[in-house]
């Protein structure tokens, strides 16, 4: 095991969910000698991947799909972070991407970019992650690489570079060109682990020399090294692998590898490439939210002598007791200090200290920067931070997108409810989108997330996982409420009933905000209201923003401004300032001309192009908007917005129109403004079910 | 009665000078082409021809031909940024989003596309998903690969759904490209199908816009346009006057 940073590479395999990273996973862990014998992936069309790979897991105790897996690659050590592939789990993208230094990109030698690689690149581009691609399944019947390759810079937008070129195609995929050394690669024995190293065959020749030229001419605009070289005639493949590293550190150049890892091809030169032109940890910068100041920016480095920072990014239960997954980016976890949760401003002292292998863990006393290591016993949420006592450092964003749909769940028997319990407990703390409540009315159990398929997952990882079983509701969307127009109010609530009088005055004005959900301002001059009134005041009007009166959702996006007011100097109170202030509320919140607002998506269909008439069908019916349509031959994509109200069964929808052809991906965009006859309905609904509440 | 900020942008376009030097402008059921040499600035009056409809709270299709999506997304954007910066139309940009939202992109892969594909899918759009486009803008379609019958089969449509169908036409001919009569060789086999064909010339440091055939009429004119090189806006060109 290796301690030098140099020699450490963090990546995440990023890919399509068909085209085949579970396969390319089990072939990098047998070649790192991690497993001794590849089991195939059922169903080898790739279908129902993701589920395959759990039950793998399942079957044989490793972690194959899990937070991270360490192998070794001649004297380089490579952790493989598993990067969610649906974008429904936003918050487990973003943290993954946050852990990662580097990744691979995965394409499908026939499918090539698809809606699902699009945004898996954007969120790459969002994080500034460098990456090199594989094009996988060249053995497929339909198999074009090089086009995918042009592809990559078409649809992508990247600068990308053939490094590699197949030696046949389909059932006649023998083995690959290395454009660096210039040699034949084939790839013998059962399993495909003995490399063997020929001359090019006479017929790529000219192709060969041809596609190294673009190489040649790609690299050398990130190396004057190189340039000089190639002019003098005296090019070594040093000076171009390092060229190419520059291009992929700066994210200005994708060189391309081919292979296909179900017939066992092209894996070992992909591990050499993540060795060659992926960085190590110390070239990486990370940055850091200082909490104590102003939200700047802190650049940490890669010193293990300095003070630590780690991020928690995931919770699991195993077999060996709770584990928190960590990953250390600056200074060092050692076994027995002290360091401190920024987010609780817990401290805990480092207790047994992991690392983690396929199918093992080893005992360590010490972690330095780039490391990825477990720890046992410890409390926290995943996502949290922690540092040296003295540093308040946040790796991850505070910001967590609210949810937008909820999901009633009835445990089916008293056993499972105490499982339900614990199972959303644990749920809650891995993912801060997931949410849960008791809704006091009903007495459900309420679940929250940020998409059908999110709360599904769910529901099924708690049968799975916790064996509690439950029945659901329909899905419910999270509307909301906000005030369109300003309006003055002036509010006086008086009580003087028996015992103590309540006696308080608020004046002011109620107004639209652009952006965000609640801006409280005191202008209230000379002591009209008592200073510590105040907040009582903002308290009050926060409470009533809660449930809004047109349609019983959160209120967002409005500004409060209290310029005046009245007190008395015995009945004026904390709880009449918040009395005045829902009642100022409610008075005139109807004038405010307030409207309902819904959760729009984002959705990208994907399929053939003789049914790209009934998918602008599904959209126009579904109250949505076509964005774009493009149509490549026989292949079509429509981008849309689409209130996720309508949104409820469209994948049933969509495979029978479409013969199972067609897919689709969405995820949150925005609330947007309910069409008046849909906000009318919800209107008289709330009504209706306010009015049999107040019968019972 | 005073003015919105909206009708006050569309009275005052330039384009209302293009419409009055076309009997009131290109009509439904109409072919138009703006034809030039490439990179004189089709695209950017497409857009704004579409970007003046979009104003006039029509729907608009704008079919491009191997240009990136997002491409033209940012076109539109920086078009009614530009519109919006005259002075007290500020307010316009608000709306940009509402008006956006009645434009759809339709992208095809050139060699992969046949006319018949691609109206067959614009059929669709307006038909299927109830897309009421009254202006469709086709930017990048070669003329050289797609004949005067498909053009043809485009106007076929325009008839039938009631469109406004405007082309651009890059032209890739040596000099010298237009006739005596300016017609561009290249199109010289398509004059049945056009009804109004606009060709854009670089005189000096400025794009000109000579009105060639005006619904079946050939009639040269010089349209008192230009473009202009910063905003890419079509402008009036007035005159140098002294005082």
């Amino acid at each position: 095991m290796t301690t030098d940073i140099a020699r450490m590479r963090n990546i995440g395999i990023s890919a399509h969910i068909d085209s085949g990273k579970t396969t390319l996973t089990e072939r990098i862990l047998f070649y790192c000698k991690k497993i001794h014998k590849i089991h195939e992936v059922k169903g080898k069309d790739g279908i129902g991947a993701t589920m395959d790979s759990m039950d793998l897991e399942r079957e044989r105790g490793i972690t194959i799909a899990s937070a991270t897996t360490n192998v070794e690659w001649g004297d380089h050590s490579i952790n493989i972070i598993d990067t969610p592939g649906h974008v429904d789990f936003t918050i487990e993208v973003e943290r993954s991407l946050r852990v990662l230094d580097s990744a691979i990109l995965v394409l499908c030698s026939v499918g090539g970019i698809q809606s699902q690689t699009i945004t898996v690149d954007r969120q790459l581009r969002r994080y500034n992650v460098p990456f090199i691609a594989f094009v996988n399944k060249a053995d497929r019947v339909g198999a074009n690489p090089l086009k995918v390759r042009d592809q990559i810079s078409e649809k992508l937008g990247h600068q990308s570079v053939l490094m590699q070129i197949p030696i046949g195609l389909e059932g006649a995929f023998l083995g690959l060109v290395d454009l660096v050394a210039m040699k034949a690669l084939y790839f013998d024995g059962p399993e495909g682990e003995v490399v063997r190293v020929e001359p090019i065959p006479a017929e790529l020749a000219a192709e060969a020399a041809a596609k190294r030229e673009e190489l040649l001419d790609a690299a050398s605009l990130f190396s004057d090294e190189l340039t000089e070289a190639l002019l003098e005639g005296r090019a070594t493949e040093d000076l171009v692998r390092a060229a190419v590293r520059k291009g992929v550190l700066a994210r200005k150049l994708v060189p391309v590898f081919i292979g296909s890892a179900y017939r066992n091809k092209g894996i070992q030169p992909l591990l050499d490439a993540v060795v060659h032109y992926l960085p190590d940890p110390a070239e990486v910068e990370n940055r850091a939210v200082d909490l104590d100041g102003e939200g700047e920016e802190r650049v940490l480095s890669a010193d293990p002598a300095a003070k630590t920072v780690a991020l928690a990014f995931k919770l699991e239960e195993g077999p060996y007791g709770q584990l928190t997954y960590v990953r250390v980016y600056q200074g060092s976890l050692r076994k027995g200090e002290e360091i401190v949760n920024t987010r609780s401003g817990q401290k805990i002292k480092v207790g047994r200290l992991v690392r983690m292998h396929a199918d093992t863990m080893a005992e360590i006393t010490e972690a330095g920067p780039g490391d990825i290591v477990a720890l046992f016993g410890v409390e926290c949420a995943s996502g949290d931070t922690f540092c040296s006592p003295g540093l308040n450092l946040a790796m991850t964003s505070i910001y967590v997108p609210e949810p937008v749909i909820s999901l009633a769940i009835e445990p089916i028997d008293k056993a499972a409810a105490d499982r339900v319990a614990k199972a959303l407990n644990r749920f809650t703390k891995e993912d801060p989108t997931f949410r849960t409540h008791v809704d006091t009315e009903s007495n459900q159990t309420i679940i929250q997330g940020m998409g059908e398929l999110h709360l599904d997952v769910y529901v099924e990882r708690m049968k799975r996982e916790y064996r509690a079983e439950v029945r659901t509701g329909m899905p419910q969307v999270a509307y909301r409420e906000a005030v369109s127009q300003a309006v003055d109010f002036d509010y006086t609530h008086k009580k003087q009933t028996g015992g103590a009088g309540q006696y308080s005055r608020v004046i002011g004005r109620l107004e639209p905000l652009a952006k965000g959900v609640f801006e409280f301002a005191n202008e209230v001059r000379g002591g009209r209201i008592p200073r510590e009134f105040i907040p009582s005041c903002e308290k009050g009007f926060r409470a009533a923003l809660r449930k809004g009166p047109l349609i019983g959702f959160p209120v967002t996006g409005v500004r409060v401004v209290l310029n005046d007011g009245q007190y008395h100097p015995v009945d004026s109170s904390d709880i009449a300032f918040q009395m005045a202030s829902q009642g100022a509320f409610r008075q005139v919140y109807m004038k405010a001309k307030p409207q309902v607002l819904e959760p729009v998506m984002k959705v990208s269909v994907e399929g053939p192009t003789e049914f790209a008439g009934n998918v602008f069908a599904t959209i126009s019916q579904r109250r949505g908007v076509i964005v774009s349509s493009v149509e490549d031959g026989t292949f079509s994509r429509v981008d849309a917005e689409v209130p996720l109200a309508e949104m409820f069964g469209y994948s049933t929808v969509l495979r029978s129109l479409t013969q199972g052809k067609a897919e689709f991906t969405m995820e949150f965009l925005k609330y947007g403004r309910v069409p008046p006859h849909i906000a009318e309905m919800l209107t008289e609904q709330h009504l209706e079910a306010e009015r049999k509440k107040s019968q019972r | 009665m005073t003015l919105t900020v909206k009708e006050e942008l569309i009275k005052r376009s330039p384009l209302r000078v293009l419409e009055k030097s076309i009997s009131g402008g290109l009509g439904r059921g109409n072919i138009g082409v703006l034809a030039s040499r490439k990179g004189v600035g089709k695209t950017a009056c497409l857009v704004h021809i579409a970007a003046d409809k979009l104003l006039q709270d029509q729907h608009v299709i704008h079919v491009s031909y191997a240009s990136r999506v997002d491409h033209i997304v940012t076109w539109y954007e920086n078009i009614f940024k530009e519109i919006a910066k005259k002075p007290k139309m500020h307010a316009a940009l608000d709306e940009f989003d509402d008006l956006i939202r009645h434009r759809v992109i339709m992208n095809f892969k050139q060699d992969g596309a046949k006319t018949q594909q691609v109206l067959r899918s614009l059929e669709a759009m307006i038909v299927h998903g109830n897309f009421r486009a009254q202006t469709v803008i086709v930017d990048g379609l070669d003329f050289a690969l797609a004949g005067p019958d498909d053009l043809l089969k485009f106007k076929e449509l325009a008839g039938r759904l009631g469109l406004e169908i405007w082309f651009s036409a890059s032209l890739k001919k040596e000099d010298p490209q237009f006739d005596e009569r300016g017609i561009p060789y290249e199109l010289a086999g398509y004059l049945d199908v056009i009804d109004v064909l606009i060709s854009l010339q670089h005189h000096g440091d400025h794009v000109h816009f000579n009105l060639v055939q005006d619904h079946g009429r050939l009639a040269p004119k010089d349209l008192q346009l230009k473009l202009d090189p910063t905003t890419l806006l079509i402008a009036k060109d007035v005159p140098v006057r002294a005082r």
